[in-house]
């Protein structure tokens, strides 16, 4: 029962998951951990944690949290659910944004989107680098990697690296 | 496909990786376009580099091609974390994992913030654009207010700056 409940939850946090996964992750734990109390809040921070830390886009985390509640069909259910309405929105919107071309109300939209969207990015860095009470040493390690990617052309897995070291020799 | 290595070495967020791998590397994006495919697909739901994956692979080989760019997207971090997941879980009572993984997480977000600066410095000059940007991070960041709220009200004033030539 809980896989279908998931499942149906995940797919409608899916359309309302404008801006991306972050956007939805306190929904997603106040669901999954305070209503549902599937996982434990140090089980959620976890799943959390490993899907920043794995490779792959950070929706991935909902289907650590799918494995959670209900194993391996948890996760792939998980990971469909949340993913597939929004695709099909994305299918459809593609072919009217591509109609649209020259519309003066398009190129309006599109300069009206780029702040905003780097608004959103730059808020969830710094929402991600704050997971509990601030704390200066995440600060830091987040500012240095966010510095070192825009002085250098470094490969970014060398910052993921070093916020790795420095996570062991400060927290 | 590109979207399957994207996927691959993706680690700490996917933005970062996309931009480098497409603009700057293979180069079938130009830095504008980029901005604008993100945009859109930040302000529709959903995973806005599995968005990307639809909108991009359709562009360029119709509907075989959303269906490869996204699953090629997903597949090997699937695995991956799972796999990341099953080792961590077993390890978790270690604290000196623990505080490597946090700061793995860090520099991650780290790089998100890396990536809203590059992007950012194609806005610079215009003094709108940047208020929307202080705007949006003083509501989503410090206030917490929800995206619900914050997307439609500041996407409906920046079409309405964009009208006026301010964008």
């Amino acid at each position: 029962m809980s896989l279908v409940e998931l499942g149906l939850y995940f797919a409608l946090l899916s359309l309302v998951s404008v801006g991306g996964l972050p956007s939805v992750m306190p929904e997603m734990q106040r669901f999954v951990v305070d209503v549902k109390g599937w996982l434990t809040p140090a089980d959620f921070i976890q799943a959390f944690a490993v899907g920043q830390a794995a490779p792959g886009p950070n929706v991935l985390i909902a289907s650590l949290i799918g494995w959670k509640v209900a194993g391996l069909p948890g996760a792939f259910v998980a990971l469909g659910s949340i993913c597939f309405p929004a695709a099909v929105i994305a299918w459809w919107v593609a072919e009217l944004w591509d109609r649209f071309k020259d519309s003066p109300w398009r190129k309006a939209i599109q300069r009206a989107i780029a702040p905003i969207v780097v608004g959103m990015i730059l808020s969830g860095g710094v929402v991600l680098a704050t997971p509990g009470a601030p704390d200066w040493r995440l600060w830091l390690i987040a500012g240095l990697a966010a510095a070192g990617m825009l002085a250098t052309k470094l490969n970014p897995l060398w910052f993921l690296g070093a916020g790795g070291v420095l996570g062991a020799l400060l927290l | 496909m590109g979207f399957f290595w994207i996927g691959a070495r993706s680690f700490g967020g996917v933005m970062p990786w996309a931009y480098r791998t497409m603009v700057e590397e293979r180069r079938w994006l130009s830095h504008a376009d980029f901005t604008e495919t993100i945009g859109l697909c930040q302000f529709l739901p959903g995973p806005n580099i599995g968005n990307a994956s639809i909108v991009l692979g359709k562009r360029w080989f119709g509907l075989s091609g959303s269906i490869v760019a996204f699953l090629g997207l997903m597949a090997l971090p699937f695995i991956w974390v799972l796999g990341l997941f099953i080792v961590y879980s077993d390890l978790s009572s270690n604290a000196a994992l623990k505080a490597v993984v946090t700061g793995v997480g860090a520099a991650g977000a780290g790089l998100f913030i890396g990536t809203a600066v590059k992007l950012g410095r194609a806005l610079v000059k215009k003094p709108a654009a940047l208020a929307l940007i202080a705007a949006c991070f003083a509501l989503v960041a410090v206030a917490r207010v929800s995206l619900l709220m914050v997307v439609p009200i500041g996407l409906g004033i920046a079409v309405f700056a964009a009208r006026r030539g301010w964008l």
